[in-house]
Parts: structure tokens; sequence; C-alpha cells
């Protein structure tokens, strides 16, 4: 109904690959590695049926479909899967996870290919900026003067940001300022 | 009854989600239910950040777990972001045991230890089933017959209910059945169950506002008073988003009120639009608060 407007939206490139597959674009153990990880086991039970993507609501707005990410990993194409943006537009809606009769849930391979990707680098800038708000002040959003009087005009008891003690040692211990190191100076791409 | 509370990163920090937690904590002291608020909650490390490590995440959720259990109180939370990241902890760590010892390192190195002695539980789901709805009917002071919404359950309160267990998420109906106790008609409409793209706030903002934008045409064209949002990444792609829609698609018609699940209760219960937080939204509540005047419905 707003067409000529919503044409002017510059939409984010469709992923299609290139054609063909090449031998030396193949790592044939790519998909044992995913599925050997926790939440990667379903993929292994892929039909490559399609209820994914139909149901997927990213793929009703742009080119982005689940049955074809997963397509990629079982043909073993690491580096164009790891690599770039594609891996970044699932929503997590966990639709179609809900629907797979196979029980791939899609949605955790996701999570499973996303900490691969991390660990190389790769994260989206966005949530590693929002990491970094996490990792200093214990949430992903800080209150303002202005909220703080909205609380106070509302009854609600102060809102006081949490102490860092034991956040700080859990990242500490869990390797997770490796992956943030791995990810650093991206966020600026954006 | 007695819960430990966790309210989440947005709830206590945005100033058009304040109103969620105020007409929470206003229907929870109206229901005479006690809540704790868990001492020096942190991020419950949802979707976003599971996405950089799980395990890192998992950790940080049982440590806001451990806090609940240490008061031995299961923990309650209105925020489905902070559900789902709850439900996942004792789901993850029955199902990969290497996870559970790999998780209980961490969290010892933090001086902490959790147990899986408690349940995270969603604060609709904990109104519909450990409350009622006849109970919910009965400290209702105001009828709300004649006000039209559309109820958006959002993704993570339901699913995948493998996990979280609550109703299968197709045709969701249980908090349809709360708003239609208190005479609200909960209309069904196009897109009522599909995601808002909120998510990808952030990392693709582009395509979070082409997902938005279906569905905020599917809402516009079921004419509604209002929608009401569970999840607050719901509420502010819906709400705060809606700005950006109307001038990206030129709707410039376009004004839905957006509110929070629990503020309907609050209403129900006889508590005023201002105190809870009814005029901070982003888009003008007034037409809804306007028609509730109408029908009697608001002092």
């Amino acid at each position: 109904m707003e067409g000529s407007n919503s044409d002017s939206v510059r939409k984010p490139k469709p992923y299609r690959s290139d054609v063909p597959v090449r031998d030396a674009d193949v790592d044939s153990a790519f998909k044992y590695e995913v599925a050997d990880k926790f939440g990667g086991e379903g993929l292994l039970r892929c039909l490559k049926c399609g209820a994914c993507s139909g149901g997927c609501p990213v793929g009703s707005v742009i080119d982005y479909r689940p049955r074809r990410v997963l397509g990629n990993v079982l043909l073993g194409l690491r580096e164009q899967v790891l690599v770039g943006e594609n891996l970044w537009l699932c929503a997590a809606c966990f639709t179609c996870e809900e629907r797979c009769v196979q029980e791939v849930n899609f949605t955790d391979v996701v999570t499973v290919l996303r900490n691969m990707a991390s660990e190389e680098g790769h994260a989206a800038p966005g949530y590693v900026k929002m990491a970094k708000t996490v990792m200093e002040h214990g949430r992903v959003s800080k209150a303002t003067g202005h909220v703080g009087k909205i609380r106070e005009e509302l009854g609600l008891p102060p809102f006081s940001e949490p102490d860092m003690e034991q956040l700080h040692k859990i990242i500490q211990s869990s390797g997770f300022l490796e992956i943030i190191e791995a990810n650093e100076g991206r966020e600026s791409e954006e | 009854m007695k819960m430990a509370i966790a309210w989440g990163c947005l709830m206590p920090t945005r100033r058009s989600l304040i109103g969620y937690e105020a007409a929470t904590r206003k229907v929870l002291e109206h229901l005479d239910i006690e809540v704790v608020d868990v001492p020096n909650e942190t991020c419950c490390a949802p979707f976003w950040m599971q996405s950089l490590d799980l395990t890192t995440s998992i950790a940080m959720a049982a440590r806001n777990m451990a806090k609940a259990e240490e008061m031995g109180l299961d923990l309650l939370t209105p925020c489905s972001g902070c559900f789902h990241s709850y439900k996942r902890v004792n789901y993850a760590l029955e199902k990969y045991p290497e996870l559970h010892s790999r998780v209980d390192d961490i969290l010892g190195a933090a001086g902490l230890s959790y147990d899986r002695s408690i349940e995270g539980r969603h604060l609709v789901d904990f109104l519909y089933n450990d409350v009622g709805v006849e109970k919910l009917k009965q400290h209702s002071t105001v009828d709300l017959t004649g006000i039209e919404v559309g109820l958006r359950y959002g993704c993570h309160m339901l699913k995948p209910h493998e996990m979280l267990n609550i109703e299968y998420s197709e045709r969701p109906t249980f908090a349809d059945t709360i708003l239609e106790t208190f005479g609200v008609t909960s209309k069904m409409y196009t897109g009522k169950h599909r995601c808002c793209g909120g998510l990808l706030r952030g990392i693709q903002d582009d395509l979070a506002d082409m997902v938005l934008h279906e569905r905020l045409v599917d809402a516009d064209n079921a004419d509604l008073d209002g929608l009401v949002t569970v999840c607050s990444l719901c509420h502010l792609q819906h709400d705060m988003g809606q700005r950006i829609i109307k001038r990206k698609f030129g709707m410039d018609e376009l004004e839905i009120p957006v509110l929070h699940y629990p503020q309907i209760l609050a209403l129900a219960f006889g508590y005023s639009p201002e105190e809870i937080g009814l005029t901070h939204h982003t888009v003008k509540t007034d037409k809804f608060v306007e028609k509730l005047k109408k029908l009697g419905g608001v002092a």
C-alpha cells in the first residue's frame, strides 16, 4: 500500500552464494563440528523440507531462508556460513524450531554457529557493543536522571546499578573476555 | 504467596517501559502477592548474549537464579526475554551434563552455586495458573466492556513450548482469557502471533523496521483501540518504533496506543492511567484513555 516509499528503503543484500559450489570451499567435517556442540545435535536430522523457511518472519521481508542456511552448513560451506552478516539475520522468534518435524532446532543451531563465528572474531558489532555495556554496568540499559524522576513520581524504588564483582568473575572465568577481545575494533564498522 | 522477582534490564530503565514495572507492582500488591526483588540483579543474558557465548550466558542467568534459590523462592519475571533465559538454564543444565559442570565451575569461581531447586516463572502464566481467572475477576472493580485490543503474546513467553512448557504457541488462548474476564474484546487479527523483529534492533535496523512495518500494517488494518504487549521488546518495537515506521514508510495517520499487559489488569483493578505510567509511552495513549472514560471505565 505504501509501495513507492518502501522501495526506497535500503534492503540488506541477499546472501545467495556463488554457484557452483567448489570442492575447495567445502569443509566436510563442518557439520559434525556443529552437531557436536550444545544445541547443534539436531542439525544432522534435517531433511531440508523447508517448514522453517515457510514460517520465517524475516524471510517474508527479505531473501533469507533458514533452510538455505542449514543446507550450506550440511554442505560444509564453513566460511560462507560463519563470515558476514547473513548469520545475524535470524530474529530468534523460534517459529521454525516450534514447527520442525525433525526437531532440528534451527534457532539453537544458529546460536552454535554464532558462537563459532564470535570466537573467530565475526560477531555482530551491535551485540558486542551491548555486551560491553553489560560488562560495565551489569545491565544492557542504563538509567538516566529523567527516568529516576519518573520512578520517584510513580512510587517505584530507586534504581541503582548492581554490584559487579560476581559478574566480573563469571566473565573472567568463562573465557568471555577472549571472545570480546577477538572482536575488538569491529564496532565502528557498522 | 511469595516470589522472588527479576525485572530485567529494560523495564526499570526505559521511560516507556516503567509503566510495565509500575503496573506489575500494583497488580501483585492488589492480589496480596509478596515479591522480593533479586538483590543486585544483573543481565539475564538473553538470546543476543547467547549468540556471543552460550556457556557464559547460562552462567549469567544462573547467577540471578542462585540469588532466588538462596531465598528459597521461585523466580517470577514480567520480562519475556528474562523468562526465556531462566527457563533455558534448568533445561540446558539437565540436557547437557558437560555444560552443567562447566557452569558449576564458572559459578564456583564467583563464589556462587546453583542447584536447580527453583523455577523461572512468567508473570502472565503465573497470573493465569497460580492466581487464577476467578480470583482476578473477584478483585476487579472496573468493567472494561467495549474496549477492543490486539493482544501480542510475543515469541519468548511461548516458543519453543518444549522448553517453556506454558501453552502450545500456534494458537495460545490463556492470556486472551484473562483480558476477556474483565470485559475486554481481544481481537484475532492477521499477524497477531508473528515476530516483531525486536532482536534485530541494534544489529540490522533496516530489517527490524521492515518486519515491524508488516506488524503495524496488520495492526492498523485490525481497527483496534490499542495493542497490548507482553514482551518488553514488542513494546519497544511497536511503541517507540512506530515513530520510525510512520516517517520511513509515510504512514502519517498511524497512531496505535501500545499498552503493557499488566496495565490492563491494573485499570480493571481501579488504578488510574497516571499511576501506571500510561502518560510516559511514546505513542500517546490519550485515545485509549478517552474511550475508557466514555465507557465509564476510569475515574
